[in-house]
């Protein structure tokens, strides 16, 4: 029989001879709601720990276990939760549990105490496809999904959107950019098809950088190393493998396993260890008197909470102070992961080394060269500094120690002694060992051969800073004999160690394999395994709040008992498996599964009822419309008024913004207006300064990027009115809109209609139109009345008064807003 | 009749007001407004709200004097560090110890100042700050104050978010997104930066962090736009960007007869506010209008970026009901690296140009009557070392003092805080706390109990937690409740 048929078969048993208790959906709540504040991962009062079936069922302090299977009489929590006494009575906070919820309590206890796993935690399989009446409605499987809750609802999904909104939509969807009217005139005209349209975009150049927009939010990406003079880094060869990496259609588990572990492949190319630069973004502090080791401990600290929003949509900051509150993780689980990172050689240095220089063709011989002489230097400068010290040291032993019997066996001991200590990584030396090893090193900087091995190695890294002035920070593993120890940081302070771990994964998720080596490059195909239950699911969900707006687990970055249940389950669970079997993670394969549906087509108005019965549009009976992101916002406006350089790649650009808003105490430098084409680049290539960011971005919510974030939070304010009214980038953008306007139509009437045609993609409505005619006509009376006034905005009274009407045209809800 | 109003008839007849205040602020995150115990009814997010309980305070001025003032030259009178002058510092004190610059050992520095008992209360003041020494009766001095942060970004941060890493909600944001606004003509948390620098963390100390941006600090500027992009560009009279905006939100109202999305209605609300606030923020920041004898109390000169100009605009900006108005005054990192940075030239010039108009902010709020319900708080991140900072190593002509995280000295003053008060005692030569302690998230929580806010109480879910400004500390100094 059917596993899922026979489960159901059991259930239908089960709950005609009892009713049916359900443990995520009856009991956690209770418990997480009222219990593990005090007996949880934070507090364990009384050693309970109800997180845990095993330690719910061990014997607490009171030498009695909460919880035994089959005798709610016998369980103390039953005994606490129904005590008459307040004093005794459980929970001490609060109001005590209702009858009801004690009656399931004893019940579920009844049953047997089964501790299922939170659904997240259990791997997805492929549901079957529910039944539907409207069976001609889905274009895809996945709107088998959706119908099938309206059809349940009895709601009918919305009619498609009319040709000229789908094809906006999907085109800022899938390249970040407008709809032209040519696009527009081809799919409606019906010369191409939607889906060879949705193929055209797919292979668009701009489809990488549109979606490199979404994946630098997570990557925490800036072009600054964060802290108080919030310095400049060079980076953005990391922005580029991003774009071209989705452009490419790298599938998903290729594109984690390089960004996570590129280093640790075989032979890595450039662009693997360029990819590993993720985790270089972390922030870098360079002021004075900090001590390093607290901030590389807090960029792998940060490395860890990344690696574990970004794929497996769980809170695990939590962690490093204590248990998890509310999910089945512990503090000492933190530190197993953190090991996974805690051996890269960087170290919050000044220069952010370990860097990867890029060498051009001329370059390439002399650079590599240097780079290994570079590494036989440092190798052969710590053997020598080993034997000095060693032979140093045995000879002041033996010159006091004048016995030969013994002179053996001391040489030994004091040769281990020192190798040892040498070996030991600087932040496990006691005080004895930092002090032997710094007369050790104070000895041989005198000594004349290391010296000039030193003046070498400091003169190759200069002349391979002369060659390649360009450096990425990468990743890079220390050597065996140079690996740290991992310990438990007590209340997440790395100044309080607490026992040794090894690297590992959590026991609420499936093991890592045997086979898989112990390091990060394990950790990374852990992650993309077919075991591992949330990264298919986080991924797709991902790309899905992209595109409608909203998650079908609302909370991108929390998939744990305290995020918010998936709206569609089996949808979700669909899509994954999917993606990652039939789909082998492509993403673009998703993307033209999602945009090809009907779900994805349909019309996005609100009709007062669905308005009333579904204000957030999670039942999906109507197509996605929201506010644009700001990098969309600002690209919209440079596209559709002709200014927009499309030219790709390269080192962060500076576009206009108002003066003096650089003025850090501690760093003088400013901001440096691009010239040229590079004024009107993409979003994307702006000059992402974390402590002071673009502003007219940030007022459109664009975040700092000191952290990773999944969602932006989309705000309404009247500073973004002003931005759009006023920003001189945007002036600038209506002036050239309106000479658009004005070549492409004749008479003030075609044009106005022309300009709201290249900015949203559609024809204006009559009552629109009149509006826009009004604006226009009082706006070229006062610039022939007032001609003093004309040329800040146009050449000629006519065209300031078009660019009057075309900056009203950019700030309209529409201009911003998918529809 | 205003243009959402005129919209509204037009084309909604059958919404109601109160729909569409409840569908305002659909973009922001219910589950956040309802944990402030706002229903989506409400869910405006500036709409002003009541705190946990009756507020003694209903606004804020923080005047943060950026760079670590010493408090060994204005209030922690160390009669035995004079003595102690040219000393070498003992090993005691620097066992264990990490500093920004001082590296070996130092010698101590007696105070560069002299100190008197000012009115009723008897509090020390020094001969450098002449005009606030007459107001002390009204200032409760917290001379304990300790921090865990001895560099200025993380130093600011913590004092601002509670946090010394970046990325949490500063104190303004977490006070508005409390409270919401009593003017939604203007934004309802200023920041006003002085002293030809802006802080050391940038925007990060009056930034949102992950609460919804619109709590973000608004920079309000003295030169130019006072808010960035308010002022029409040049060619654009009022009359025609009132002609254009009216043209927008006809347009949009248009279309959300025909697509129905209330976020179309809020946008209408926000460009009608837009208008509104080209208007009022110049208003409000224009203080020529002030008459003479408020000049010549606080000391100001229409037009310039000071520190006292910026003082008289707090008054102006609380007195139309702005939340939070947050100053800083850059200058105060007295190393004596130079002269700028010496607490026998720069420090002094820094005393200078604060004084005067601090001492007029809390008069002239006093007799506006608004001193009762307005919490001025004042201070640095962190105070300075009882030691001589002597980088260079040679004779120089400046003396100056390094970062110092153990021991300093803030005070606020007015929204009921006891005033004449002294809460807090350094050792003999100021370097450590020994009664009275107050640690950062202590002052946290004490500003949003006068506030009327729990400080437990007041949080916002982010990354699976909740968050506080208190982090996971924070006990209310009831010693300094009026």
């Amino acid at each position: 029989m059917h596993r899922a048929a026979l489960l159901l078969l059991i259930a239908t048993l089960v709950a005609s001879c009892s009713p049916r208790v359900d443990f995520n959906a009856d009991i956690r709540p209770i418990l997480n709601e009222r219990c593990v504040d005090c007996h949880g991962g934070i507090r364990r009062q009384g050693d309970l720990n109800l997180l845990f079936r095993s330690e719910a069922l061990a014997e607490a302090e009171s030498g009695l276990p909460a919880v035994v299977p089959g005798k709610p009489n016998a369980s103390e929590l039953i005994r606490r939760v129904s005590h008459g006494n307040p004093e005794v009575r459980m929970p001490q906070e609060g109001h005590a549990l209702s009858k009801g919820e004690v009656r399931m309590l004893r019940q579920w206890i009844r049953a047997g105490a089964p501790w299922d796993a939170h659904w997240a935690y259990v791997a997805p399989e492929r549901p079957a496809l529910p039944a539907i009446k409207q069976s001609e409605w889905p274009q895809q499987d996945l709107d088998r999904f959706v119908l099938a809750k309206l059809e349940d609802q009895a709601l009918e999904p919305s009619p498609p959107a009319a040709c000229p909104t789908l094809v906006r939509r999907v085109t800022l969807d899938l390249i970040g950019l407008a709809a032209t009217p040519d696009d527009v005139a081809s799919v409606c005209e019906g010369v191409t098809t939607y889906e060879a349209y949705v193929e055209k975009l797919l292979d668009s150049p701009h489809y990488g950088e549109r979606w490199a927009a979404m994946w630098l939010d997570l990557a925490r990406y800036a072009d600054s190393k964060g802290y108080e003079k919030d310095i400049g880094r060079t980076i953005w060869r990391y922005r580029d493998w991003v774009v071209d990496a989705f452009n490419a259609d790298m599938p998903f588990d290729q594109f984690t396993v390089e960004q996570l572990a590129g280093d640790l492949l075989p032979a890595p190319t450039e662009d693997q260890l360029i990819a590993t630069a993720f985790n270089r973004n972390t922030m870098t502090n360079t002021e004075g008197g900090t001590d390093d080791e607290e901030f590389r401990v807090a960029a792998v600290v940060d490395r860890v909470n990344t690696t574990w929003e970004v794929w497996q949509g769980t809170s695990f900051a939590c962690v490093q102070c204590h248990g998890h509150p509310y999910d089945p993780f512990r503090h000492a689980e933190y530190y197993q992961f953190f090991a996974f990172f805690n051996n890269t050689v960087d170290r919050d240095y000044d220069d952010e080394y370990p860097t990867l220089p890029r060498f051009d063709a001329e370059t390439t011989a002399a650079g590599t060269a240097l780079m290994e002489e570079w590494e036989r230097l440092d190798q052969e400068i710590l053997r020598i500094a080993l034997e000095d010290s060693i032979a140093r040291a045995r000879r002041e032993w033996e010159a006091l120690l004048d016995r030969p019997e013994v002179i053996g066996r001391v040489r030994n001991m004091l040769q281990n002694e020192v190798r040892r200590v040498a070996l030991t990584p600087e932040i496990e030396r006691d005080a004895a060992q930092q002090t032997l090893i710094a007369s050790v090193y104070a000895d041989i900087s005198t000594d004349s051969r290391l010296e000039i091995l030193r003046k070498r190695r400091s003169e190759v890294r200069q002349e391979i800073n002369v060659l390649s002035p360009l450096q990425t920070p990468i990743m890079r593993e220390l050597p065996q004999h140079k690996q740290r120890k991992t310990y438990v940081f007590e209340r997440g302070s790395f100044l309080t160690r607490g026992k040794a771990v090894t690297a590992g994964t959590p026991q609420a998720l499936p093991p890592l394999p045997d086979s898989a080596p112990r390091n990060r490059l394990g950790m990374a195909q852990w992650l993309v395994s077919e075991e591992n239950p949330l990264t298919a699911r986080v991924t797709v969900n991902r790309f899905w709040e992209q595109l409608f707006g909203t998650g079908i687990v609302e909370s991108l970055e929390d998939f744990g008992t305290q995020g918010y249940a998936p709206s569609h389950p089996d949808l979700l669970d669909h899509l994954a498996v999917t993606f990652r079997e039939d789909q082998a993670w492509s993403v673009k394969d998703l993307l033209r599964t999602l945009v090809t549906s009907a779900t994805y087509q349909q019309s996005s108005h609100i009709t007062p009822l669905l308005l009333e019965l579904d204000p957030y549009n999670r039942l999906l009976a109507r197509g996605p419309r929201f506010r644009l992101t700001a990098e969309q916002i600002r690209d919209q406006a440079l596209f559709v008024s002709g200014l927009l350089s499309t030219r790709m790649h390269g080192p962060p650009v500076m576009p206009p913004q108002p003066e003096g808003l650089w003025n850090n105490p501690y760093d003088s430098r400013q901001w440096q207006t691009s010239e040229g084409e590079d004024r009107y680049r993409r979003a994307l290539y702006t000059y992402w300064r974390r402590t002071i960011p673009y502003p007219s971005m940030v007022t459109f919510d664009s975040p700092t990027r000191e952290f990773c974030l999944s969602r932006r939070l989309r705000t309404n304010t009247p500073l973004q009115a002003l931005v759009g009214l006023n920003d001189p980038v945007y002036v600038e953008a209506a002036q050239a809109l309106a000479r658009r306007m004005e070549t492409r139509a004749e008479g003030a009437q075609e044009q106005l209609a022309e300009g709201y045609r290249l900015a949203l993609s559609r024809a204006p409505a009559p009552a629109a139109l009149a509006e826009l005619t009004a604006l226009y006509d009082k706006a070229l009376a006062h610039y022939e009345n007032s001609p003093e006034d004309a040329p800040t905005m146009g050449s000629t009274a006519h065209q300031a008064a078009l660019a009057m009407a075309a900056s009203a045209i950019m700030n309209l809800d529409s201009f911003v807003t998918k529809e | 009749m205003t243009l959402v109003r005129e919209a509204q008839h037009a084309y909604l007849g059958h919404v109601t007001r109160r729909h569409f205040l409840r569908t305002a602020g659909t973009g922001l995150g219910a589950v956040a407004l309802a944990s402030l115990g706002i229903k989506s009814a409400q869910a405006d997010p500036l709409a002003p709200r009541q705190p946990h309980f009756a507020p003694r305070a209903k606004r804020v001025i923080f005047l943060h004097m950026a760079g670590g003032p010493s408090s060994l030259e204005l209030f922690d009178y160390k009669p035995d560090l004079a003595r102690l002058d040219g000393a070498r510092c003992p090993d005691s004190l620097l066992e264990g110890k990490r500093f920004a610059f001082i590296r070996g050992v130092p010698k101590m520095l007696g105070p560069q100042a002299t100190f008197k008992q000012h009115g009723e209360s008897g509090a020390w003041v020094s001969n450098h700050l002449p005009h606030l020494a007459q107001t002390v009766d009204r200032i409760a001095f917290l001379k304990a104050m300790h921090t865990d942060e001895f560099n200025h970004a993380p130093a600011q941060l913590l004092v601002h978010s509670g946090s010394p890493r970046l990325g949490r909600p500063s104190m303004g944001a977490w006070v508005t997104y409390g409270l919401g606004t009593e003017n939604a003509n203007l934004p309802a948390f200023v920041v006003l930066l002085s002293g030809g620098a802006a802080p050391d963390a940038g925007a990060s100390v009056y930034g949102s962090g992950f609460l919804p941006t619109v709590y973000q600090g608004v920079q309000c500027r003295s030169k130019g736009d006072p808010v960035l992009f308010l002022n029409d560009p040049e060619g654009i009279p009022r009359d025609l960007r009132r002609a254009s905006i009216r043209a927008i939100n006809r347009i949009n109202a248009q279309q959300h007869a025909e697509v129905g999305d209330p976020e179309i209605l809020t946008r209408i609300a926000q460009y009608e506010m837009a208008f509104r606030m080209q208007t009022s923020v110049p208003e409000a920041m224009d203080i020529g209008q002030e008459p003479a004898y408020i000049h010549e109390l606080y000391g100001t000169v229409p037009g310039e970026t000071a520190f006292s100009n910026n003082c008289l605009l707090a008054r102006r900006l609380v007195e139309r009901g702005v939340r939070f108005v947050q100053l800083f005054h850059w200058g105060w990192d007295s190393h004596g690296a130079g002269a700028s940075e010496a607490l026998n030239d720069g420090f002094l010039k820094r005393c200078k140009e604060t004084d005067r108009p601090v001492a007029a902010l809390l008069k002239d709020l006093e007799q506006r009557g608004l001193l009762d319900d307005t919490l001025i708080i004042w201070g640095g991140e962190f105070g300075r070392t009882p030691m001589l900072e002597n980088r260079s190593g040679t004779d120089n002509p400046f003396v100056g003092r390094d970062h110092h995280s153990d021991a300093y000295t803030m005070w606020l003053a007015g929204g009921g805080v006891k005033g004449g008060i002294t809460h807090g005692a350094t050792d003999p030569i100021g370097y450590s706390g020994i009664s009275g302690q107050v640690h950062i998230h202590d002052l946290q929580a004490t500003i949003l109990d006068l506030l009327g806010f729990d400080h437990l109480r007041l949080t916002y879910p982010f990354q699976g937690r909740d968050f506080r400004l208190t982090d996971v500390h924070g006990e209310v100094v009831r010693e300094v409740l009026a």
